[in-house]
């Protein structure tokens, strides 16, 4: 279960808008993005801004109203199991048990290998759990389900959209480690949306400011730090008050 | 996690009272026994009012269940049932006496338990022949129903012109009740069996349908989302997402189906279907031989309550993911 060849990813002028109530709303605005293979991107931006969405035409699970996304020259024209989404909630299924989630991208490709679903469970940490339902499951577990759930398909792209979201604080901290020891083990491609400006600088190597809806990129900074870093490390304080002046926020605050 | 994990077990406030319930419950099984043996004693040594058959049969009867009793609470396989077989040994002993021994209520209408027992004993061949007939048809029509009715309700849930075409049929045809049909069926199809198959298949597929559109239609995006972003294609979405997701609201489609089953089934036996347990009543009120249509009537509820059970042990088996259902 070693990742090989992480994705790369070119967005160039993407433009997508949603119609509600028979209303259009222009939701991103001419994003042009290129993601090297083996970053870890982090998107900052307001709440609302559409990062999500940007997220989920790169997963191939909508097409993009205007503009190309291509991974390794080649167009994304539908979801496919390199590039796995992780989402805010586990979304894991109530009637499978844990085993049987982690189990389903193998499910759906319709082969068997009960030996990388184990793994992927012991490798978050859920092991002795494989028989449990969903519902047994603090929020923390499901969340590591969900994340072996995507390990086990071994992407090239992991897209993480806001996974963290809803932990209480602890366990979150827990898992921040966690996701950045994989993204270092396993060397895949990793975009990941987030509120949080100190999680993302614990985990990028770069860093995309969006501005409000209609979403444009208003900041591209690198993270030119080590990758294991501590929380308390004054460059990241400095890089912090940086972006939070970006996203709107006064510099004395 | 379960609300019943938490329950407490009762408090008990003294030892005295504590000692009083653990009496009570070793010694009760011990009299469920001695009930029936009083039922028993009664048939047999108190001379009936009339020239009823089998009595000295019924009479052996409930010395053997009194003893099958005594070696239950010997076995210690008594407890939870202790107070029901008590009450059933002792109400068949006050019915023994009321209509077997003063004959209190007016004949033919009421029977005593030996009547009861006669049909048993002596048409039992043509009971079980309807029995099976009843099921034979129940089986058929409400299998196709229920296999229909998830299919009809899943391409409701999932497709908009599948939804456009169906729907309106559904909204005129779905709410009739299926035996406002019967007539027009035993004309239009010439076996009254295939008329009531298709009748029954009716009956069990509008709850089913709807229920399972319900259900499908209240799956949440994002479970489609996450089998599609690992390149699941639509057969995968609807046959391992949208079903088993829906699987409680398709149960009670197939529970309320079973219930207009059984009523369909009853009227068609009645009207058309010239066997099974609803034909075996009308005969038996034709000949005004009440005790057959008793035994019927017990036959048919076992049946109803046989298959209910059935349908619930099979979704407690497919939906044990469930935190907590409904014990039947």
């Amino acid at each position: 279960m070693v990742t090989h060849r992480p994705l790369g990813l070119q967005l160039t002028h993407i433009d997508h808008g949603y119609t509600i109530g028979g209303t259009f709303t222009p939701v991103l605005d001419d994003i042009s993005l290129t993601i090297a293979p083996g970053e870890f991107v982090a998107l900052l931006g307001p709440s609302g801004c559409g990062k999500s969405t940007l997220l989920r035409l790169i997963a191939g699970l909508e097409p993009p109203h205007g503009g190309a996304i291509l991974a390794e020259g080649t167009p994304i024209t539908g979801p496919g199991p390199d590039r796995i989404v992780m989402f805010q909630d586990p979304t894991l299924y109530p009637w499978r048990t844990v085993r049987g989630n982690v189990a389903l991208g193998h499910d759906i490709a319709g082969r068997k290998d009960p030996a990388s679903v184990a793994a992927a469970i012991e490798l978050v940490g859920l092991k002795g759990f494989e028989r449990a339902w969903p519902h047994q499951l603090s929020g923390g577990m499901a969340q590591r389900a969900a994340l072996a759930r995507a390990l086990v398909n071994d992407p090239r792209l992991l897209i993480l959209d806001e996974p963290l979201g809803k932990l209480d604080s602890l366990t979150r901290l827990t898992m921040q480690t966690e996701l950045h020891r994989l993204w270092h083990d396993r060397g895949f491609t990793a975009i990941m949306v987030t509120h949080d400006v100190e999680e993302a600088l614990l985990l990028a190597t770069r860093i995309i400011v969006f501005s409000p809806r209609p979403a444009r990129i208003i900041g591209d900074l690198p993270i030119d730090l080590p990758p294991h870093r501590h929380r308390d490390d004054p460059r990241l304080l400095d890089l912090r008050k940086n972006i939070l002046v970006q996203l709107g926020h006064s510099a004395d605050w | 996690m379960n609300s019943s994990d938490t329950l407490s077990p009762p408090l008990r406030t003294t030892g005295q009272t504590a000692t009083k319930a653990d009496t009570r419950r070793t010694l009760l099984p011990w009299a469920a026994g001695p009930a029936w043996f009083l039922a028993a004693l009664v048939t047999w040594r108190w001379p009936d009012a009339d020239d009823f058959p089998d009595t000295s049969q019924l009479a052996a009867l409930f010395l053997a269940v009194g003893l099958g009793l005594t070696a239950a609470a010997a076995l210690h396989r008594l407890s939870a049932r202790a107070p029901w077989a008590i009450a059933l040994g002792l109400g068949f002993t006050a019915w023994e006496i009321a209509q077997a021994k003063l004959l209190w209520l007016p004949r033919p209408f009421f029977g005593t338990p030996q009547d009861l027992l006669d049909v048993f004993l002596t048409d039992w061949k043509r009971l079980g022949d309807s029995l099976l007939h009843s099921l034979g048809l129940l089986a058929v029509g409400y299998g196709i129903g229920a296999v229909l009715g998830v299919a009809i309700g899943v391409g409701l849930g999932r497709s908009v012109r599948f939804r456009y075409w169906v729907r309106p049929l559904i909204r005129l045809v779905g709410p009739l009740p299926p035996v406002a049909l019967l007539p027009l069926a035993f004309v239009l199809i010439p076996s009254s069996r295939v008329a009531s198959e298709a009748l029954l298949a009716l009956a069990a597929g509008f709850p089913t349908t709807i229920l399972t559109w319900s259900g499908v239609a209240a799956v949440d995006p994002a479970y489609y989302d996450v089998a599609r972003t690992m390149g699941a294609r639509n057969r995968f979405l609807v046959l391992r997402v949208a079903l088993p997701a829906a699987m409680p609201q398709i149960f009670v489609g197939l529970f309320m189906g079973l219930g207009v089953s059984f009523a369909t089934l009853v009227v068609a036996e009645m009207l058309g279907v010239k066997s099974g347990l609803g034909f075996y009543m009308q005969w038996a009120q034709g000949w005004a031989a009440y005790p057959n249509m008793y035994a019927a009537l017990l036959v048919m509820s076992l049946m109803c309550t046989g298959l209910v059970t059935l349908l619930f042990k099979v979704r407690d088996r497919v939906l044990s993911w469930q935190k907590d259902g409904l014990k039947w």
